[in-house]
C-alpha cells in the first residue's frame, strides 16, 4: 500500500474517531459514578450544533482572537498527519522529528492563551496566566520524554521510535520512566485530573475552560474539535508506545488480513485508553493548583531518569 | 462554676430592666449612652451581639427606634438594649466603633430607615446599590411598598489595592452554575487573595416590608420562602417569636412534629453540604454523584408526605397544621435509616482519599477571635471552637426536653475540613435525635392552640443547618408592626472577606461551599 494511501486512511480514522474519544471518556465517567451518562456520540450532536449557532465576539477583541482557532485546529489536524497513530511509514512520517512536535503542541497552546488574553476578559488572562505556568513546566518533560526514546531507537522522529517502540520497551526497560513520564504530560497536555478538570462550572478553578469561555459558535466547535484531537493524539501514541507494532499499517509488511486487526485494535486502543482515562478521573480529587509544579517537577524527574538510564545503561 | 444571672449582668452595668418577659430582659437608654453599654456588655460581660435592627416608631414616640439583642448563654436568656433618635436628627454613636459584629446591621439601619450611626468605619450602602436614589428608606412607615423608583447613579466604591502585578478579579453577579446571584471582587497577586470583597443583595424581596400589616397566618408563606433551603427553620423561629405574645403553651405533639422537621431539614441539607464540598469544591465529582442522589432520597420524603420538596407547610402559628399517620411514621424512619446507613458508607469512602484531605485541609482558616468578633454564627463557628448553640442555649420546642438534647460538637482547626467533619458529626446526632423522636410522634393528641397575639414585642431563635436564626416580632392591634426574620447567612457573609485572603483563587469556590450561605435569606 501506498504511504500517501496510509497518511490519507489515518487522518479520516483520526479525524472521524476524535468526537468519539471525548464521548468515550464523559460516558464511562458517568457510568463509572453511578450516573446513567449521555451517548459517546453526543460530542458529534454537539459539534454540529455549534456550527450551526451564531457567534457573540466581543467588541473588545482583535484579529488574534479570529485567527487562534484556526491556528489550534491546524496544529492538531497537522499532528494527526505526521504521528504513527494508525500507520507507521506514512508519507509524512519524515516530519515527526520530536522537536517539531514538541514546538507544534507549544504553538497550539499558546495561541490558545493569546486567545484568553485578547478578549481582556478576567477569566481569560486567569486561565492563560495558569496554562503559561504549566505549559513551561511540561516543555522540559516532554523533551527529556522523547530524548530517552531517540537515543534508545536511535531514530529522532516518533515514528522511527513506534517502529521499534514495542520491542525496545524491553530492550530498554529504562524507558518504562519515560512512558510514566509521557503518561503524566499527557494529562496535563490535555488539561485533565490531577491538573485541570474538563467538567467543571467553576471558572475560578478552569485553567483550558477559562481560556475559551470567550468562543462561541462555529469557533468554539474548532476549539474544542481540536481538544478532541489532541486527546485522540496522546491516547493512541501511549497505546502506540506499549503495545506491538502488528496492530499499525506499514507500507511494506501490508497484507489484507491485517486491515481488520489495525481497525479493531485502534478502536480497542482508543475505547481502553478512555475508560483508564475515566477510571482515573473518577478515583483521584482534582489537585490543588499550588500543588501543579511538585507534580510536573515529577513528570520531569521521571522523564529525565528515563533518558539518563538509557543514555548509560 | 459561677452561674451569670441576668440580674448580675445589670447590676453591674448599673441598669434597671424596664420590662422582662420569659426569657427577654428589655432595657432602655439615651443615645449617648447606647454604643458604650453595649460595649461594656459584649466585652466586659462576654454577651454576644446577636441582632441591631431598628424600629420606626415615628406616629408613637416622635423618632426611629434602635434595638440590639445580646444573649447571656449561660442563662438561657436574651437582653434587649433600646434606645430613641428623634426625627429630627436620626443619628447615634455608632456601636459598630467598637463592637464588630454590627458592621453589616447598621449599614442596613441607615440605608433601610436613613438613621446615621455616626463614626462607623464603613458608612458605605450595603442593600442600596448605584442604582437607588439617595434618600430611599424603604422601611419607613410612609415609604410605600409599591413605590417606583428612579434610576440613579450614586458611587458604591469597592475595596482596590494597587501595585506591581496585583490585579482586580470581578465575578458574578451572574455564575455559570445555577446559584442565586451575588458579586465578588477578588484583588490578587498572582493566584493569592490579597482581599476579597462581596457585593451582594441582588434579591431584594422587600419580605420586611411585605410582612407590616399582616397577621402572623398570613405572613407564614412569606416567613417560608425567605430562604427555601431553610424553609421550616424560618417558620419554626417565626412561630417562637409570635407564640411568647400568646398565652398558652404549644402542645407536645406539635413540639415534636416541629422538632422533627427542623432536625429532617438538617439531615437533607447536611447531606447535601458534604457531597457539595467533596464533589463539586473539590472535583472529587463520583461524591456529588453519589451524595446528591442520596439528598433525593429525603427530598422526595418530604414531597409524599408534605406534597413539597421544602418541608414546607407544616409549622404554624401556635402549632402544626397536622402530624405524621402511623405509615408515614415508619416511611420516615425507613427512608432516615436508608439514606444514613447509605451516606456514612460513602463518607467512609470519601474521608480515605488522601486527595480530599490535602484539598480540604489548612483550606480557608477561620480564627477563632475573628468568629467570635464577627459575631460568626452555626456551623462554621462551632467548627472554628466557638460553642454556641442554639438548641442547648435557649432551648425550644422538643429540645426542652434533656433528652432530645444533641450533643453539641465543636472543632478546633476552623479549616473547611473542620467544616466538613462538623457535618459528618452533625448528621450522626441528627439522626439520634430522629430515631428517639419518632416513637414519640402519636396520631392522636391536640396539635395546635389558639393563637392571638398581644400587643408587644418578642424574639424567637432557632438553631438551623446554617446556623442561628433570631426572628424580631413587634405585633401592634394583632398584626404585624416589625418583623426582621435574621438569617445566619447575613452574619457570615462577611466572614469571606477574613477566610479568603492568604488563600488561592482556585480554591475559594471550597471555601464558599463549605459556609454554604443563602443570599436570599441575607436580602430579605
Amino acid at each position: 500500500m501506498s504511504p500517501l494511501l496510509l497518511t490519507v486512511i489515518q487522518a479520516v480514522l483520526v479525524l472521524g474517531l476524535a468526537p468519539l474519544t471525548v464521548g468515550l471518556v464523559r460516558w464511562f465517567k458517568a457510568r463509572l459514578q453511578g450516573r446513567q451518562g449521555a451517548v459517546p456520540w453526543l460530542p458529534y450532536v454537539a459539534l454540529a450544533t455549534m456550527l450551526r449557532r451564531e457567534m457573540v465576539i466581543s467588541e473588545s477583541t482583535s484579529w488574534v482572537f479570529r485567527l487562534v482557532p484556526f491556528v489550534v485546529c491546524a496544529t492538531g489536524v497537522f499532528l494527526v498527519l505526521i504521528l504513527p497513530l494508525v500507520s507507521t511509514g506514512s508519507a509524512l512520517s519524515a516530519y515527526s522529528h520530536f522537536m517539531l512536535v514538541a514546538g507544534v503542541l507549544a504553538l497550539g497552546s499558546v495561541f490558545l492563551v493569546l486567545g484568553g488574553l485578547d478578549s481582556a476578559s478576567a477569566f481569560g488572562g486567569m486561565g492563560s496566566s495558569r496554562e503559561m505556568t504549566i505549559a513551561s513546566l511540561v516543555e522540559p518533560a516532554v523533551f527529556a520524554v522523547f530524548a530517552a526514546f531517540a537515543v534508545a531507537s536511535g531514530h529522532a522522529t516518533i515514528d522511527g521510535m513506534v517502529q521499534t517502540g514495542g520491542a525496545a520497551l524491553l530492550v530498554t526497560p529504562a524507558l518504562l520512566f519515560s512512558l510514566i513520564a509521557l503518561v503524566l504530560i499527557a494529562l496535563a497536555e490535555n488539561a485533565r485530573y490531577p491538573v485541570d478538570n474538563p467538567a467543571t462550572h467553576l471558572e475560578l478553578t478552569m485553567v483550558h475552560e477559562a481560556m475559551v469561555l470567550e468562543y462561541s459558535g462555529p469557533y468554539l466547535a474548532m476549539v474544542e474539535y481540536a481538544s478532541a484531537l489532541r486527546l485522540t493524539v496522546f491516547l493512541l501514541l501511549l497505546a502506540n508506545f506499549t503495545v506491538p507494532t502488528s496492530f499499525l499499517f506499514h507500507p511494506s509488511a501490508w497484507q489484507t488480513g491485517a486491515t481488520a486487526a489495525v481497525l479493531v485494535g485502534t478502536f480497542l486502543k482508543l475505547l481502553l485508553g478512555s475508560f483508564l482515562l475515566a477510571l482515573l478521573e473518577t478515583s483521584i480529587v482534582k489537585m490543588r493548583f499550588y500543588r501543579m509544579q511538585e507534580y510536573l517537577s515529577l513528570a520531569f524527574v521521571i522523564a529525565l531518569a528515563g533518558l539518563l538510564l538509557t543514555l548509560f545503561l | 462554676m459561677n452561674m451569670k444571672t441576668m440580674h448580675a449582668v445589670l447590676e453591674a452595668v448599673g441598669r434597671q430592666p424596664t420590662f422582662a418577659s420569659v426569657d427577654t430582659t428589655w432595657i432602655r437608654v439615651e443615645r449617648e449612652a447606647f454604643a458604650p453599654l453595649v460595649h461594656v456588655l459584649v466585652h466586659e460581660h462576654n454577651l454576644p451581639l446577636s441582632l441591631l435592627f431598628g424600629t420606626d416608631d415615628r406616629r408613637e414616640r416622635k423618632g426611629f427606634g434602635i434595638h440590639v439583642v445580646l444573649s447571656l448563654d449561660e442563662a438561657h436568656e436574651w437582653l434587649v438594649v433600646s434606645t430613641e433618635v428623634p426625627e429630627s436628627d436620626p443619628a447615634y454613636p455608632s456601636v459598630t466603633s467598637s463592637v464588630m459584629a454590627a458592621h453589616w446591621y447598621e449599614r442596613l439601619l441607615s440605608d433601610m430607615f436613613g438613621v446615621t450611626p455616626a463614626g462607623h468605619p464603613d458608612p458605605r450602602r450595603l442593600v442600596h446599590h448605584e442604582n437607588v436614589p439617595l434618600g430611599t428608606h424603604p422601611l419607613r412607615k410612609d415609604f410605600a411598598w409599591d413605590a417606583k423608583l428612579s434610576h440613579d447613579d450614586v458611587p458604591y466604591p469597592m475595596h482596590h489595592v494597587a501595585g506591581e502585578g496585583v490585579y482586580e478579579i470581578p465575578v458574578g453577579p451572574i455564575h455559570a452554575g445555577i446559584i442565586e446571584p451575588g458579586h465578588f471582587r477578588f484583588n490578587v497577586a498572582g493566584e493569592r487573595i490579597i482581599t476579597l470583597e462581596g457585593k451582594l443583595f441582588f434579591t431584594h424581596k422587600g419580605v420586611e416590608k411585605l410582612l407590616e400589616g399582616r397577621t402572623p397566618d398570613e405572613a407564614m408563606p412569606f416567613i417560608e420562602r425567605v430562604s427555601d433551603d431553610m424553609s421550616p427553620s424560618h417558620a419554626l423561629a417565626f412561630c417562637l417569636a409570635v407564640e411568647k405574645l400568646c398565652d398558652a403553651e404549644v402542645p407536645q405533639q406539635a413540639r415534636l412534629v416541629r422538632t422533627l422537621l427542623h432536625e429532617l431539614e438538617r439531615l437533607t441539607m447536611h447531606i447535601h453540604d458534604l457531597s457539595n464540598m467533596a464533589g463539586m469544591g473539590t472535583g472529587y465529582s463520583v461524591a456529588a454523584a453519589q451524595g446528591f442522589r442520596v439528598k433525593e432520597d429525603l427530598v422526595r420524603l418530604s414531597a409524599r408526605l408534605l406534597g413539597n420538596r421544602f418541608w414546607r407547610g407544616v409549622i404554624v402559628p401556635g402549632g402544626v397544621a397536622r402530624t405524621l399517620l402511623s405509615e408515614e411514621r415508619v416511611d420516615v424512619e425507613k427512608t432516615v435509616a436508608s439514606v444514613c446507613a447509605e451516606m456514612h458508607a460513602l463518607l467512609k469512602v470519601f474521608l480515605v482519599s488522601d486527595g480530599l484531605h490535602e484539598r480540604l485541609e489548612t483550606t480557608g482558616v477561620l480564627p477563632l477571635e475573628t468568629a467570635k468578633a464577627y459575631g460568626a454564627l452555626g456551623l462554621p463557628a462551632r467548627a472554628s471552637g466557638l460553642d454556641r448553640d442554639v438548641r442547648r442555649d435557649h432551648p425550644y420546642a422538643a429540645y426542652l426536653a434533656p433528652e432530645l438534647l444533641p450533643r453539641v460538637v465543636t472543632q478546633k482547626a476552623g479549616d473547611v475540613y473542620a467544616r466538613y467533619r462538623m457535618r459528618v458529626e452533625e448528621l450522626q446526632t441528627t439522626e439520634q435525635v430522629i430515631q428517639k423522636l419518632l416513637p414519640m410522634l402519636s396520631a392522636d393528641g391536640f396539635l395546635r392552640m389558639d393563637c392571638q397575639p398581644r400587643d408587644g414585642m418578642a424574639l424567637g431563635a432557632v438553631e438551623s443547618w446554617r446556623g442561628e436564626i433570631l426572628t424580631i416580632v413587634r405585633i401592634k392591634d394583632g398584626k404585624i408592626d416589625r418583623c426582621f426574620p435574621r438569617d445566619p447567612s447575613f452574619c457570615n457573609w462577611a466572614l469571606f472577606g477574613e477566610l479568603g485572603p492568604g488563600n488561592i483563587v482556585p480554591d475559594f469556590p471550597l471555601c464558599n461551599k463549605s459556609l454554604n450561605l443563602s443570599y436570599s435569606g441575607t436580602d430579605l
